[in-house]
Protein backbone atom coordinates (compact mmCIF):
# COMPACT_ATOMS: atom_id res chain seq x y z
CA UNK A 1 0.00 0.00 0.00
CA UNK A 2 1.05 3.62 -0.57
CA UNK A 3 2.35 5.72 2.32
CA UNK A 4 0.16 8.50 3.73
CA UNK A 5 2.53 11.15 2.31
CA UNK A 6 2.27 9.66 -1.18
CA UNK A 7 -1.53 9.47 -0.87
CA UNK A 8 -1.70 13.12 0.18
CA UNK A 9 0.39 14.16 -2.81
CA UNK A 10 -1.72 12.05 -5.18
CA UNK A 11 -4.98 13.49 -3.87
CA UNK A 12 -3.72 17.08 -3.86
CA UNK A 13 -2.82 16.60 -7.53
CA UNK A 14 -6.17 14.89 -8.12
CA UNK A 15 -7.98 17.83 -6.52
CA UNK A 16 -6.05 20.23 -8.73
CA UNK A 17 -6.76 18.35 -11.96
CA UNK A 18 -10.42 17.50 -11.31
CA UNK A 19 -10.83 21.10 -10.13
CA UNK A 20 -10.30 22.33 -13.67
CA UNK A 21 -12.75 19.75 -15.08
CA UNK A 22 -15.28 18.19 -12.81
CA UNK A 23 -15.45 20.89 -10.08
CA UNK A 24 -15.94 23.72 -12.56
CA UNK A 25 -18.90 21.74 -13.89
CA UNK A 26 -20.35 20.94 -10.48
CA UNK A 27 -19.48 23.97 -8.33
CA UNK A 28 -18.95 26.45 -11.18
CA UNK A 29 -22.58 27.62 -11.28
CA UNK A 30 -22.48 28.26 -7.52
CA UNK A 31 -19.22 30.14 -7.70
CA UNK A 32 -20.43 32.23 -10.66
CA UNK A 33 -23.67 32.96 -8.79
CA UNK A 34 -21.79 34.09 -5.69
CA UNK A 35 -19.56 36.32 -7.79
CA UNK A 36 -22.60 37.86 -9.46
CA UNK A 37 -24.20 38.36 -6.04
CA UNK A 38 -21.09 40.19 -4.83
CA UNK A 39 -21.63 42.65 -7.70
CA UNK A 40 -18.04 43.51 -8.44
CA UNK A 41 -16.77 43.61 -4.82
CA UNK A 42 -13.52 41.92 -3.87
CA UNK A 43 -14.25 38.23 -4.33
CA UNK A 44 -11.18 36.77 -2.64
CA UNK A 45 -12.27 37.10 0.99
CA UNK A 46 -15.83 35.83 0.38
CA UNK A 47 -14.70 32.94 -1.80
CA UNK A 48 -11.91 32.22 0.67
CA UNK A 49 -14.52 31.76 3.40
CA UNK A 50 -16.69 29.65 1.06
CA UNK A 51 -13.77 27.35 0.25
CA UNK A 52 -12.73 27.16 3.91
CA UNK A 53 -16.26 26.01 4.85
CA UNK A 54 -16.33 23.49 2.01
CA UNK A 55 -12.94 22.04 2.96
CA UNK A 56 -13.92 21.84 6.65
CA UNK A 57 -16.95 19.72 5.68
CA UNK A 58 -14.70 17.52 3.53
CA UNK A 59 -12.33 17.16 6.51
CA UNK A 60 -15.10 16.10 8.88
CA UNK A 61 -16.45 13.59 6.35
CA UNK A 62 -12.92 12.27 5.72
CA UNK A 63 -12.33 11.99 9.47
CA UNK A 64 -15.55 10.02 9.93
CA UNK A 65 -14.58 7.73 7.04
CA UNK A 66 -11.15 7.27 8.64
CA UNK A 67 -12.68 6.33 12.00
CA UNK A 68 -15.21 3.94 10.45
CA UNK A 69 -12.70 2.51 7.98
CA UNK A 70 -15.62 2.09 5.60
CA UNK A 71 -16.89 4.34 2.84
CA UNK A 72 -20.27 2.69 2.37
CA UNK A 73 -21.15 2.62 6.09
CA UNK A 74 -20.79 6.41 6.42
CA UNK A 75 -22.06 7.39 2.96
CA UNK A 76 -25.32 5.48 3.53
CA UNK A 77 -25.98 7.68 6.56
CA UNK A 78 -25.39 11.02 4.81
CA UNK A 79 -27.48 10.44 1.67
CA UNK A 80 -30.41 12.41 3.12
CA UNK A 81 -28.13 15.30 4.14
CA UNK A 82 -26.66 15.40 0.64
CA UNK A 83 -30.11 15.50 -0.97
CA UNK A 84 -31.06 18.34 1.39
CA UNK A 85 -27.86 20.22 0.52
CA UNK A 86 -28.58 19.87 -3.21
CA UNK A 87 -32.13 21.20 -2.83
CA UNK A 88 -31.05 24.02 -0.48
CA UNK A 89 -28.35 25.03 -2.97
CA UNK A 90 -30.93 25.17 -5.76
CA UNK A 91 -33.22 27.38 -3.65
CA UNK A 92 -30.31 29.66 -2.71
CA UNK A 93 -29.28 30.16 -6.35
CA UNK A 94 -32.89 30.81 -7.46
CA UNK A 95 -33.40 33.39 -4.70
CA UNK A 96 -30.14 35.13 -5.63
CA UNK A 97 -31.16 35.09 -9.30
CA UNK A 98 -34.62 36.52 -8.58
CA UNK A 99 -33.19 39.29 -6.42
CA UNK A 100 -30.74 40.27 -9.14
CA UNK A 101 -33.25 40.89 -11.92
CA UNK A 102 -35.63 43.79 -11.52
CA UNK A 103 -37.72 42.65 -14.46
CA UNK A 104 -38.63 39.24 -13.10
CA UNK A 105 -41.86 38.57 -11.22
CA UNK A 106 -41.40 37.93 -7.48
CA UNK A 107 -37.90 39.41 -7.72
CA UNK A 108 -38.94 42.46 -5.68
CA UNK A 109 -39.68 40.26 -2.65
CA UNK A 110 -36.03 39.30 -2.42
CA UNK A 111 -34.43 42.70 -2.84
CA UNK A 112 -33.11 44.84 -0.02
CA UNK A 113 -35.38 47.82 -0.74
CA UNK A 114 -38.53 45.71 -0.34
CA UNK A 115 -40.30 46.85 2.83
CA UNK A 116 -42.42 43.67 3.13
CA UNK A 117 -42.23 42.01 6.52
CA UNK A 118 -42.81 38.44 7.62
CA UNK A 119 -40.38 35.69 8.46
CA UNK A 120 -40.10 34.30 4.93
CA UNK A 121 -39.72 37.66 3.21
CA UNK A 122 -37.06 38.77 5.69
CA UNK A 123 -35.25 35.42 5.57
CA UNK A 124 -35.12 35.21 1.79
CA UNK A 125 -34.09 38.84 1.56
CA UNK A 126 -31.15 38.21 3.86
CA UNK A 127 -30.24 35.15 1.80
CA UNK A 128 -30.35 37.00 -1.50
CA UNK A 129 -28.45 40.06 -0.35
CA UNK A 130 -25.60 38.36 1.47
CA UNK A 131 -23.02 41.04 2.06
CA UNK A 132 -20.83 39.81 4.87
CA UNK A 133 -17.88 37.73 3.69
CA UNK A 134 -18.27 35.57 6.81
CA UNK A 135 -21.71 34.45 5.58
CA UNK A 136 -19.99 32.47 2.85
CA UNK A 137 -18.39 30.20 5.46
CA UNK A 138 -21.63 28.45 6.56
CA UNK A 139 -22.66 28.31 2.90
CA UNK A 140 -19.40 26.48 2.18
CA UNK A 141 -20.06 24.14 5.10
CA UNK A 142 -23.44 23.22 3.61
CA UNK A 143 -22.25 22.97 0.02
CA UNK A 144 -19.36 20.72 1.02
CA UNK A 145 -22.05 18.06 1.36
CA UNK A 146 -23.00 18.22 -2.33
CA UNK A 147 -22.69 14.78 -3.91
CA UNK A 148 -19.72 14.67 -6.28
CA UNK A 149 -17.90 11.73 -7.89
CA UNK A 150 -14.28 12.82 -7.25
CA UNK A 151 -15.16 13.73 -3.62
CA UNK A 152 -16.56 10.22 -3.18
CA UNK A 153 -13.37 8.78 -4.65
CA UNK A 154 -11.24 10.79 -2.21
CA UNK A 155 -13.51 9.64 0.64
CA UNK A 156 -12.91 6.00 -0.36
CA UNK A 157 -9.18 6.67 0.03
CA UNK A 158 -9.85 8.43 3.37
CA UNK A 159 -11.70 5.32 4.56
CA UNK A 160 -8.74 3.25 3.33
CA UNK A 161 -6.34 5.20 5.55
CA UNK A 162 -8.58 4.36 8.52
CA UNK A 163 -8.37 0.63 7.87
CA UNK A 164 -4.63 0.75 8.45
CA UNK A 165 -4.76 3.23 11.34
CA UNK A 166 -3.57 1.97 14.74
CA UNK A 167 -6.35 3.83 16.58
CA UNK A 168 -9.50 5.91 15.98
CA UNK A 169 -7.75 9.27 16.50
CA UNK A 170 -5.09 8.45 13.92
CA UNK A 171 -7.83 7.21 11.59
CA UNK A 172 -9.74 10.48 11.99
CA UNK A 173 -6.67 12.65 11.46
CA UNK A 174 -5.37 10.75 8.45
CA UNK A 175 -8.81 10.69 6.77
CA UNK A 176 -9.39 14.38 7.52
CA UNK A 177 -5.88 15.30 6.33
CA UNK A 178 -6.40 13.53 3.03
CA UNK A 179 -9.66 15.38 2.40
CA UNK A 180 -8.06 18.72 3.35
CA UNK A 181 -5.26 18.33 0.79
CA UNK A 182 -7.81 17.17 -1.82
CA UNK A 183 -10.01 20.20 -1.08
CA UNK A 184 -7.03 22.58 -1.23
CA UNK A 185 -6.18 21.16 -4.64
CA UNK A 186 -9.62 22.14 -5.97
CA UNK A 187 -9.39 25.76 -4.76
CA UNK A 188 -7.31 27.33 -7.61
CA UNK A 189 -9.83 26.34 -10.29
CA UNK A 190 -12.80 27.65 -8.34
CA UNK A 191 -11.07 30.92 -7.41
CA UNK A 192 -10.16 31.40 -11.07
CA UNK A 193 -13.79 30.91 -12.14
CA UNK A 194 -14.93 33.25 -9.35
CA UNK A 195 -12.47 35.92 -10.48
CA UNK A 196 -13.44 35.60 -14.15
CA UNK A 197 -17.12 35.87 -13.25
CA UNK A 198 -16.41 38.68 -10.78
CA UNK A 199 -17.33 41.23 -13.44
CA UNK A 200 -14.61 43.65 -12.44
CA UNK A 201 -13.50 43.58 -16.06
CA UNK A 202 -16.90 44.33 -17.54
CA UNK A 203 -17.79 47.92 -18.32
CA UNK A 204 -21.58 47.50 -18.47
CA UNK A 205 -23.03 45.09 -15.93
CA UNK A 206 -26.78 45.63 -16.06
CA UNK A 207 -27.37 43.30 -19.02
CA UNK A 208 -25.06 40.69 -17.52
CA UNK A 209 -26.98 40.71 -14.24
CA UNK A 210 -30.30 40.38 -16.03
CA UNK A 211 -29.27 37.50 -18.30
CA UNK A 212 -27.08 35.94 -15.61
CA UNK A 213 -30.03 35.89 -13.21
CA UNK A 214 -32.08 33.82 -15.68
CA UNK A 215 -29.23 31.34 -16.04
CA UNK A 216 -28.94 31.19 -12.25
CA UNK A 217 -32.64 30.35 -11.92
CA UNK A 218 -32.26 27.56 -14.51
CA UNK A 219 -29.23 26.19 -12.67
CA UNK A 220 -31.16 26.34 -9.38
CA UNK A 221 -34.03 24.34 -10.89
CA UNK A 222 -31.54 21.71 -12.16
CA UNK A 223 -30.07 21.39 -8.66
CA UNK A 224 -33.51 20.99 -7.05
CA UNK A 225 -34.60 18.36 -9.61
CA UNK A 226 -31.33 16.45 -9.07
CA UNK A 227 -31.77 16.71 -5.32
CA UNK A 228 -35.19 15.08 -5.50
CA UNK A 229 -34.10 12.48 -8.04
CA UNK A 230 -30.90 11.38 -6.29
CA UNK B 1 -14.62 72.04 -39.11
CA UNK B 2 -12.15 69.36 -40.12
CA UNK B 3 -10.97 69.02 -36.55
CA UNK B 4 -14.56 68.52 -35.40
CA UNK B 5 -15.08 65.81 -38.02
CA UNK B 6 -11.91 64.01 -36.92
CA UNK B 7 -13.02 64.29 -33.29
CA UNK B 8 -16.46 62.88 -34.11
CA UNK B 9 -14.96 60.03 -36.14
CA UNK B 10 -12.59 59.20 -33.30
CA UNK B 11 -15.42 59.21 -30.76
CA UNK B 12 -17.49 56.97 -33.02
CA UNK B 13 -14.58 54.59 -33.47
CA UNK B 14 -13.93 54.49 -29.70
CA UNK B 15 -17.61 53.80 -28.97
CA UNK B 16 -17.63 51.04 -31.59
CA UNK B 17 -14.47 49.52 -30.11
CA UNK B 18 -15.92 49.67 -26.56
CA UNK B 19 -19.11 48.00 -27.78
CA UNK B 20 -17.08 45.28 -29.48
CA UNK B 21 -15.01 44.75 -26.32
CA UNK B 22 -18.17 44.52 -24.23
CA UNK B 23 -19.74 41.96 -26.58
CA UNK B 24 -16.52 39.96 -26.54
CA UNK B 25 -16.27 40.00 -22.75
CA UNK B 26 -19.97 39.30 -22.25
CA UNK B 27 -19.76 36.36 -24.68
CA UNK B 28 -16.82 34.99 -22.74
CA UNK B 29 -18.75 35.36 -19.47
CA UNK B 30 -21.79 33.49 -20.77
CA UNK B 31 -19.57 30.83 -22.28
CA UNK B 32 -18.05 30.38 -18.83
CA UNK B 33 -21.50 30.11 -17.23
CA UNK B 34 -22.74 27.71 -19.90
CA UNK B 35 -19.71 25.46 -19.48
CA UNK B 36 -20.40 25.50 -15.78
CA UNK B 37 -24.06 24.58 -16.17
CA UNK B 38 -24.42 21.19 -14.54
CA UNK B 39 -25.17 18.49 -17.05
CA UNK B 40 -24.01 20.41 -20.11
CA UNK B 41 -20.35 19.84 -19.28
CA UNK B 42 -20.89 16.09 -19.06
CA UNK B 43 -19.32 14.31 -22.03
CA UNK B 44 -21.70 12.72 -24.50
CA UNK B 45 -23.69 10.06 -22.66
CA UNK B 46 -24.51 8.17 -25.87
CA UNK B 47 -20.80 8.01 -26.76
CA UNK B 48 -20.03 6.44 -23.37
CA UNK B 49 -22.91 3.97 -23.67
CA UNK B 50 -21.82 2.90 -27.15
CA UNK B 51 -18.51 1.72 -25.66
CA UNK B 52 -20.21 -0.83 -23.38
CA UNK B 53 -18.62 -4.23 -23.95
CA UNK B 54 -19.76 -6.08 -20.85
CA UNK B 55 -23.15 -7.00 -19.38
CA UNK B 56 -21.89 -7.34 -15.83
CA UNK B 57 -25.36 -7.87 -14.32
CA UNK B 58 -25.81 -11.04 -16.36
CA UNK B 59 -22.49 -12.64 -15.45
CA UNK B 60 -18.72 -12.49 -15.86
CA UNK B 61 -17.15 -10.80 -18.91
CA UNK B 62 -14.03 -11.86 -20.80
CA UNK B 63 -11.49 -9.99 -22.92
CA UNK B 64 -8.32 -11.20 -24.64
CA UNK B 65 -4.81 -10.07 -23.83
CA UNK B 66 -1.68 -11.38 -25.56
CA UNK B 67 -1.20 -14.93 -24.33
CA UNK B 68 -4.39 -15.42 -22.34
CA UNK B 69 -7.98 -14.46 -21.66
CA UNK B 70 -8.97 -12.19 -18.73
CA UNK B 71 -12.33 -12.64 -17.06
CA UNK B 72 -13.87 -10.06 -14.71
CA UNK B 73 -16.76 -10.70 -12.38
CA UNK B 74 -18.32 -8.35 -9.83
CA UNK B 75 -20.64 -9.45 -7.04
CA UNK B 76 -23.27 -9.10 -5.64
CA UNK B 77 -25.56 -8.66 -8.61
CA UNK B 78 -27.05 -6.46 -9.85
CA UNK B 79 -23.91 -4.36 -9.55
CA UNK B 80 -24.90 -1.26 -7.57
CA UNK B 81 -23.02 1.99 -7.06
CA UNK B 82 -22.23 3.03 -3.46
CA UNK B 83 -22.22 -0.57 -2.26
CA UNK B 84 -19.34 -2.83 -1.20
CA UNK B 85 -18.45 -5.02 -4.17
CA UNK B 86 -16.17 -8.01 -4.64
CA UNK B 87 -14.14 -7.98 -7.84
CA UNK B 88 -12.77 -11.26 -9.20
CA UNK B 89 -10.26 -11.54 -12.02
CA UNK B 90 -9.39 -14.93 -13.47
CA UNK B 91 -7.11 -16.00 -16.30
CA UNK B 92 -7.34 -18.83 -18.80
CA UNK B 93 -4.66 -19.97 -21.21
CA UNK B 94 -1.83 -18.71 -19.02
CA UNK B 95 -0.79 -17.15 -15.72
CA UNK B 96 0.02 -13.50 -15.00
CA UNK B 97 3.58 -12.52 -14.09
CA UNK B 98 2.43 -10.45 -11.11
CA UNK B 99 -0.71 -9.50 -9.21
CA UNK B 100 -3.17 -7.63 -11.41
CA UNK B 101 -5.14 -4.61 -10.18
CA UNK B 102 -8.28 -2.75 -11.26
CA UNK B 103 -8.70 0.99 -11.81
CA UNK B 104 -12.30 2.20 -11.72
CA UNK B 105 -13.39 5.26 -13.66
CA UNK B 106 -15.94 6.66 -16.07
CA UNK B 107 -15.29 6.83 -19.82
CA UNK B 108 -14.35 10.39 -20.70
CA UNK B 109 -14.61 11.80 -17.18
CA UNK B 110 -11.97 12.22 -14.48
CA UNK B 111 -13.23 10.77 -11.21
CA UNK B 112 -9.96 10.51 -9.30
CA UNK B 113 -7.90 7.40 -8.58
CA UNK B 114 -10.04 4.49 -7.39
CA UNK B 115 -7.92 1.33 -7.40
CA UNK B 116 -9.00 -2.14 -6.34
CA UNK B 117 -6.06 -4.14 -5.00
CA UNK B 118 -6.43 -7.84 -5.80
CA UNK B 119 -5.17 -10.69 -3.68
CA UNK B 120 -4.08 -14.03 -5.05
CA UNK B 121 -6.65 -16.76 -4.41
CA UNK B 122 -5.08 -19.35 -6.70
CA UNK B 123 -2.58 -19.33 -9.57
CA UNK B 124 -5.17 -17.93 -11.96
CA UNK B 125 -7.73 -16.25 -9.69
CA UNK B 126 -7.40 -12.87 -7.90
CA UNK B 127 -9.98 -11.12 -5.75
CA UNK B 128 -10.44 -7.73 -4.05
CA UNK B 129 -13.00 -5.34 -2.58
CA UNK B 130 -13.99 -1.97 -3.97
CA UNK B 131 -16.76 0.58 -4.43
CA UNK B 132 -18.13 2.15 -7.60
CA UNK B 133 -19.32 5.64 -6.71
CA UNK B 134 -22.41 7.41 -7.90
CA UNK B 135 -22.07 10.25 -10.41
CA UNK B 136 -24.61 13.03 -9.69
CA UNK B 137 -24.82 13.73 -13.44
CA UNK B 138 -26.88 10.53 -13.70
CA UNK B 139 -24.40 8.73 -15.94
CA UNK B 140 -24.19 5.02 -15.15
CA UNK B 141 -21.52 3.78 -17.53
CA UNK B 142 -18.34 2.75 -15.74
CA UNK B 143 -15.01 1.35 -16.80
CA UNK B 144 -12.93 -1.22 -14.94
CA UNK B 145 -9.40 -1.33 -16.32
CA UNK B 146 -7.66 -4.56 -15.38
CA UNK B 147 -3.89 -4.08 -15.53
CA UNK B 148 -1.80 -7.22 -15.80
CA UNK B 149 1.88 -6.41 -15.17
CA UNK B 150 4.04 -6.81 -18.28
CA UNK B 151 1.05 -8.12 -20.28
CA UNK B 152 -1.21 -5.10 -20.81
CA UNK B 153 -4.60 -3.72 -19.88
CA UNK B 154 -8.18 -4.82 -20.51
CA UNK B 155 -11.02 -2.24 -20.38
CA UNK B 156 -14.36 -3.63 -19.24
CA UNK B 157 -17.11 -1.06 -19.82
CA UNK B 158 -20.53 -1.66 -18.27
CA UNK B 159 -23.58 -0.04 -16.74
CA UNK B 160 -24.20 -0.02 -13.01
CA UNK B 161 -27.43 0.36 -11.06
CA UNK B 162 -28.02 3.51 -8.97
Amino acid sequence: MLSIDALYLIFFTTGFTVGFGHCIGMCGPLVVSFSLNLKGKNIFVSHGFYNAGRILTYAVLGGLMGVAGSFTAVSAKIVGLQQGAMIATGVLIIVMGLAMNEGLPFGKYFRRENPAGGIFARGFRKLSTIESAYAYFPIGLLLGLLPCGPVYTALIAAAGTGIEAPNALYGFLSGAGLMIVFGLGTVPALILVAKLAGLGWLTSRRLIYQLGSILMILVGVVYIVRGFRS
Amino acid sequence: MNLLRVDLALKSQTACLERFQFILKASFFFLLFTIALPGIHVPDVDAAESQINCSIHDGACSLSLPGFEVTLDIRPKPVKAMHDLVFSVSFSGGEPDGAPYIDLGMPGMKMGPNRVILEKISRTVYRGKGVIVRCPSGRRTWKATVTVPSRGKADFIFDVVY
